[in-house]
């Protein structure tokens, strides 16, 4: 039973058309135009509970229209949304008792107060009991050093800090469904990682999560299904290991020779592999294809014949599947 | 208590501690806010020092204008930037997230920065009432109907501003509606100077207009310029201009919240 479902989801907005310059500004003064801009453009999504769902794609897809749609922020232009059964944009409230939403570029913290007292108003907004709310925040204390900085002013937070209360408060009433918009956005390695490990955690209890991000690390750890969207259109929609299992069916290797490498010679001799020549003169890779050889194999005829003084393996990664998908050079 | 008032509670709580947040601000205003009594002070004793104009003399307008102070500093005080702020910087997005009613929610918030200028409030009074002994009300009725005139001034000041900020979701700028409600209210409401002094023409529009309940009212119930039956007139009309407007935002905020776009993350 799916917890999120929209079909034909589509958002138009009605922006200004208008020339630039002085000449442009008058002449929009005097005769207004405006043009229709499709930011999501029927989009089809199901979630079922428990799932861990990553919604990518470039900047200017439609990611966020869409979160600010399944949240009820907007009202869709077409389509339709249900969440738990209700309409997230006309009954806004019930709906935004049970789900927990953060704006990685915007916080729901009070500017000028006490991460406490923020997370304290959203307790009463929340109705969550004093017991829930000490053994939360004792949760969050323990997994995202909460206390050090709870007594702080919120202006004054680093911005690792503020993701992390923001999280707190996006999550203070245990949510079923989870829309986190962004929330590594410029944070530090160490951070990132706490971040996500508190997300898998939280995934492994049964919470629903959506998440969008640029870091497809985030993607990669804590989602175990993707949904690309491209122009406001979905272009891929799967798990991601199906996605790598599909689109990834190259490995690489770079080679580090004593000399210098002759390209053209080397791909006669080993025809069954593609050649490219690497940054240094006696640097080249080999890309062949992960179903017809295994890395052992194709490790042991090239240290065999060519004798490298060094080699990496290039890992597989969903990033360059991704950025092929926006590309449009695959679909599903 | 209800789990919406305490809610409430939570957010006037919240708007109040937010306005004390800045210390030199709130000391600098409790101390100087009684400033612009004491030129107004000083302007009408020498313009009625030859006796009363339109029905005022030295005496009663004393009162009126510790009253005008009183609604000024609550009205003036209150935090209206936060929520335009929040409609034009996009943060409107976080609040459509939680689970409470956006207009109560900002009710609730303008309430508490509108009790924070209390202080100042009675700081002010009690210096004025020190300095110029001013009269008291006409009668103990007319005192009780007077502070009841004063309790209906917080839900009245906002359904004004929240009325004038939810026009920046057509606007998309807040300074110059800002700038047109708070003169229209300075004017009409009596605050520069008595309606009666006003042209009969201008009165008029004035009372069709809900500012004069903010020194207005008040006054004519404190000095009696009205009788008791006037008086809970006037305090209908009060409270029908603040219900209205309570109904009217909700009307505009449906056709507003539509026009929410909130772009890029």
């Amino acid at each position: 039973m799916p917890i999120l479902e929209a079909r034909s989801l589509t958002k138009t907005f009605r922006r200004p058309d208008k020339a630039s310059g002085f000449k442009g500004a008058v002449k929009h003064l005097a005769q207004r135009k405006y043009k229709n801009y499709t930011a999501v453009d029927g989009i089809d999504l199901s979630i079922d509970a428990g799932e861990s769902v990553a919604y990518v794609g470039p900047n200017g897809a439609g990611k966020s229209t869409t979160v600010k749609l399944l949240t009820g922020i907007l009202k869709p232009t077409e389509g339709t949304v249900r969440v738990m059964g209700r309409d997230p944009h006309t009954e806004r409230i019930a709906n935004a008792h049970d789900i927990g939403v953060l704006f990685g570029q915007r916080t729901q913290l009070w500017w000028d107060l006490p991460v406490e007292e923020s997370l304290k108003l959203l307790k009463h907004m929340y109705g969550v009991s004093d017991a829930d709310y000490k053994a939360r925040i004792a949760k969050f204390d323990e997994l995202l050093d909460l206390g050090e900085f709870m007594p702080a002013l919120a202006r004054t937070l680093s911005l690792g800090q503020r993701m992390r209360a923001d999280l707190a408060c996006a999550l203070i009433h245990a949510p079923k469904m989870v829309y986190l918009d962004e929330p590594t956005i410029g944070l530090d390695i160490s951070v990132k990682d706490r971040l996500r490990a508190f997300l898998r955690e939280m995934v492994n209890d049964g919470t629903t999560l959506l998440l969008t991000s640029h870091d497809l690390a985030d993607i990669e750890e804590v989602c175990e299904r993707i949904i690309v969207i491209d122009k406001g259109a979905v272009a891929y929609d799967g798990p991601i290991t199906e996605l790598k299992a599909h689109y990834i069916t190259t490995k690489a290797v770079n080679l580090y020779l004593e000399d210098a490498v002759d390209v053209p010679a080397l791909a006669e001799k080993f025809p069954e592999f593609t050649w490219a020549a690497g940054e240094a003169p006696s640097e080249v890779t080999v890309t062949y294809e992960s179903a017809r050889f295994s890395t052992a194999e194709v490790l042991g005829s090239l240290t065999a014949q060519l004798a490298p003084r060094d080699l990496s393996l290039s890992e597989p990664s969903i990033e360059d599947v991704i950025r092929r998908l926006y590309a449009g050079e695959l679909t599903r | 208590m209800s789990h919406a008032f305490a809610v409430d509670r939570a957010f006037a709580t919240v708007a109040f501690k937010r306005r004390l947040a800045y210390k030199t601000q709130w000391m600098v205003a409790l101390v100087l806010g009684g400033g612009a009594m004491l030129v107004s002070m000083a302007m009408w004793r020498y313009l009625l020092a030859d006796g009363a104009l339109s029905g005022y003399d030295w005496d009663s307008m004393r009162a009126y204008i510790i009253i005008g102070f009183i609604t000024a500093t609550v009205v003036f005080g209150a935090a209206d930037w936060n929520i335009a702020d929040r409609i034009l910087d996009g943060h409107i997005a976080v609040d459509l997230t939680k689970p409470v009613d956006f207009q109560r929610a900002r009710a609730a918030e303008y309430i508490g920065s509108m009790a924070s200028t209390v202080p100042t409030v009675v700081v002010g009074v009690i210096g004025a009432w020190l300095l110029f002994d001013p009269p008291g009300p006409a009668s103990p009725t007319a005192g009780v109907l007077t502070a009841a005139s004063f309790v209906l001034v917080f839900p009245l000041a906002f359904g004004i501003t929240y009325m004038t900020v939810l026009v920046c979701f057509w606007t998309k700028r807040y300074l110059g509606v800002m700038w047109l409600r708070e003169a229209l209210l300075s004017f009409f409401s009596g605050m520069m100077i008595p309606l009666a002094f006003m042209p009969s023409w201008l009165q008029a529009i004035a009372w069709a207009l809900p500012f004069p309940h903010f020194t207005t009212t008040p006054a004519a119930i404190y000095l009696g310029h009205v009788d008791t039956a006037g008086a809970l007139g006037l305090l209908a009309a009060e409270a029908a201009w603040a219900v209205g407007l309570w109904l009217g935002a909700r009307l505009v905020f449906r056709r507003a919240v539509r026009k929410v776009t909130v772009h890029g993350g």
